[in-house]
C-alpha cells in the first residue's frame, strides 16, 4: 500500500498529458500521501526566479529567487531542507520565508541529477508533520520520478524544436524549387512572346518609314514602337534573371552597392518626404558579388520600404560586419508586415499591394541565395527590417576557395 | 554584284521582316527556316554572310555554326538570339558577331555593314 503513490506517479509519467498537468497531479498525490496541505514543483526560469509550475496550494507562492526562502535554499544547497515552527516561535529556524505564514512545517526537496539542480519539490503543512523513514524514502523516489518527468519533457521540447526547424528548412527548399520552376516557365514564356513581338515591332517600324510625312498614323506607330520596346525590355529582364544565368562574382564593397542602389531613389524619397538614415561601420565590406544583380536585389528592398512610407518616414540603411558575414539591413517605419503574411512574402506572386507583381521579394531572395547569402525579415520598431547576410570575401584572399580553407583551420 | 545574306530563323514573320529590311539596305537575301535547310542552301548558293538564330527546333544555331565553320572557315556568321547567356557558351565563340534580338534592327544592320563593307 505504501508504494501505491509511486505506481500512481509512474502512471502519470507515461500518460500523454502536458508536463504542467502531470506535475500538478503528482503534487496533489504527494500532498495527500504525505499529509501536507500544499505541494508545489518549482522550476528555475530564465530570469533566475523559481517558477511554480504546479501547486496544490490554497494561496499563491511568493516569487522565490535562488537562495531565498526554504525552496531557494534547498535549490542552491542541493539538499533536503525540513523546518518546523512551534506555536510560540517567530522565525523558521533562522530562515526568512514570506510563503510560510500560517504554516508549521515546510519541506523542500531538490530535483537533482548529478551536479545540476533543475527544480524543487516544496511541501507545506499547517500542522506539525514529521515524516517516517519510509515516507522520506518514498519522497525521494517520487522526487526522482518528477525529475525524469521534467527531463523527458525537455528532451521532447528539443525534439519538437528541431523538428519544426527541419520543417521550416524543408519549406524553404520547396520554395526555392518553386522559384526554379517559375524561372523556367517565365523564361520559356518570355522567349515565346519575344519572337512575335519582334515581328510586330519590326513591321511597325517599316510601316512608319513608308507613311508620308505628316500623316496621323505616324504618331500611332511611334507609340506602338515605344510600347513594344518597353515589353521587350521587360522580357529581356526576365530572361536575364531567371534563365540559369550564373552570377559573375567579383570582390566588391557592400557599402558601395547599397549607396549605388540608393541613388535611383532620390526623387521618390523627396516626393514622399522620407528621411534616409545611412549607418555604416568604418572600413570596406568586401563580399563576392555580382554587383548588377545585388543592385537589383537592393532596388527591390528599398522600393518596398519606400512604398510602405508614402506619407513619410525614415528609411534606415545599415551596413556592418558580423564575424564571417557582411550584413546589410534595410528597414523602414512603414508599420511593418502583418504577422499573418510573414510566411508568404517570399512566395512568387504573393502581394498585398494593388499593383504589385509579387516578384520583387522572390527575385531579391533568389539573387541573395545565388550569392550563398541569407535574407531574413522581421518587424522592428515602427516597420519592417530586411537583413541580408553575405559571406565576407577574405580581405587578403579575394577568391572564395582560399577563404574557405582559412575557415577550416 | 550584290552580296548575299542567308537568314536562318524558324519564325516566318521574322524571316520576312529581315528579308525586306535587308533588301532595303541593298543586300540580296536568301531564307532558310531550319538549320538543315540552311546547310542545303549553303551547298547550292553562293552566300557572303549568315544571320543565324540560335534557338530552333531540330538542329540549333550552335550546331549549324560548328558545321559552317568546319566547311567554310572564312564565311562570316552573325548569331542572334534572345538569350544573352549564350555568350558564355564555348560553341558560340567561333561566330563573328553576336546580336541580341530586338525589334530595332539598327545594331544588326550596322554589324552587317561592318562585316561586309560599306557598299553591298
Amino acid at each position: 500500500m505504501e508504494y501505491d503513490i509511486i505506481e500512481q506517479v509512474s502512471e502519470l509519467a507515461v500518460s500523454g498529458s502536458p508536463l504542467e498537468e502531470k506535475l500538478e497531479k503528482a503534487a496533489a498525490l504527494l500532498a495527500d500521501y504525505l499529509a501536507f496541505d500544499g505541494c508545489a514543483v518549482l522550476l528555475l526560469d530564465e530570469n533566475g526566479y523559481m517558477r511554480s509550475v504546479a501547486a496544490k496550494c490554497p494561496e499563491a507562492l511568493p516569487p522565490y529567487r535562488l537562495g531565498q526562502g526554504v525552496p531557494g535554499l534547498a535549490f542552491t544547497g542541493g539538499a533536503l531542507i525540513e523546518v518546523h515552527k512551534e506555536a510560540g516561535d517567530v522565525a523558521w529556524e533562522g530562515i526568512e520565508d514570506s510563503g510560510l505564514e500560517g504554516y508549521r512545517t515546510a519541506l523542500a526537496y531538490p530535483l537533482r541529477e548529478k551536479e545540476r539542480t533543475c527544480g524543487v519539490l516544496f511541501l507545506r503543512a499547517r500542522a506539525k508533520v514529521r515524516l517516517t523513514l519510509l515516507k522520506r524514502q518514498i519522497l525521494k523516489l517520487a522526487a526522482m520520478q518528477l525529475l525524469i518527468l521534467v527531463k523527458s519533457s525537455e528532451v521532447l521540447n528539443d525534439h519538437h524544436r528541431v523538428y519544426s526547424e527541419l520543417l521550416e528548412m524543408q519549406q524553404k527548399l520547396v520554395n526555392s524549387e518553386k522559384l526554379l520552376a517559375l524561372g523556367d516557365m517565365a523564361a520559356t514564356m518570355a522567349h515565346e512572346i519575344r519572337n512575335p513581338l519582334l515581328s510586330i515591332g519590326g513591321y511597325a517600324a517599316r510601316l512608319k518609314r513608308q507613311l508620308p510625312p505628316g500623316s496621323p498614323g505616324l504618331g500611332y506607330l511611334e507609340q506602338m514602337g515605344a510600347e513594344i520596346g518597353r515589353i521587350e525590355k521587360i522580357m529581356n529582364g526576365i530572361i536575364r534573371f531567371l534563365k540559369d544565368n550564373a552570377v559573375e562574382l567579383k570582390t566588391d564593397d557592400l557599402h558601395c552597392m547599397i549607396d549605388e542602389a540608393m541613388e535611383l531613389f532620390a526623387d521618390e524619397i523627396a516626393v514622399h518626404c522620407i528621411k534616409v538614415d545611412r549607418r555604416s561601420s568604418g572600413g570596406p565590406l568586401p563580399v563576392l558579388a555580382d554587383r548588377e544583380q545585388m543592385k537589383i536585389a537592393f532596388d527591390n528592398l528599398i522600393a518596398n520600404a519606400i512604398q510602405s512610407m508614402e506619407k513619410g518616414g525614415i528609411l534606415i540603411l545599415e551596413t556592418s560586419r558580423a564575424g564571417e558575414f557582411a550584413v546589410a539591413k534595410v528597414s523602414d517605419t512603414g508599420g511593418g508586415i502583418d504577422p499573418k503574411y510573414m510566411g508568404y512574402i517570399f512566395n512568387p506572386f504573393f502581394t498585398t499591394k494593388k499593383h504589385g507583381t509579387g516578384l520583387g521579394l522572390p527575385i531579391a531572395n533568389s539573387i541573395i541565395m545565388r550569392h550563398k547569402g541569407t535574407i531574413e525579415v522581421r518587424n522592428e520598431g515602427h516597420g519592417a527590417a530586411f537583413i541580408i547576410k553575405l559571406p565576407v570575401a577574405g580581405a587578403a584572399a579575394p577568391n572564395s576557395s582560399r577563404h574557405e580553407t582559412g575557415e577550416a583551420v | 554584284m550584290k552580296k548575299r545574306i542567308l537568314v536562318v530563323d524558324d519564325e516566318e514573320g521574322l524571316r520576312l521582316l529581315y528579308k525586306e529590311e535587308l533588301e532595303d539596305e541593298g543586300w540580296d537575301v536568301e531564307l532558310a527556316a531550319s538549320g538543315e535547310e540552311s546547310l542545303d542552301k549553303l551547298e547550292k548558293d553562293s552566300i557572303d554572310l549568315v544571320l543565324l538564330d540560335i534557338k530552333m527546333p531540330g538542329m540549333d544555331g550552335v550546331e549549324v555554326l560548328r558545321r559552317v565553320k568546319e566547311k567554310w572557315k572564312d564565311l562570316p556568321v552573325i548569331l542572334c538570339t534572345a538569350y544573352p547567356h549564350y555568350k558564355h557558351d564555348f560553341g558560340t565563340w567561333a561566330s563573328d558577331a553576336y546580336i541580341t534580338k530586338s525589334s530595332d534592327l539598327t545594331e544588326l544592320k550596322q554589324t552587317i555593314r561592318d562585316i561586309l563593307g560599306k557598299k553591298p
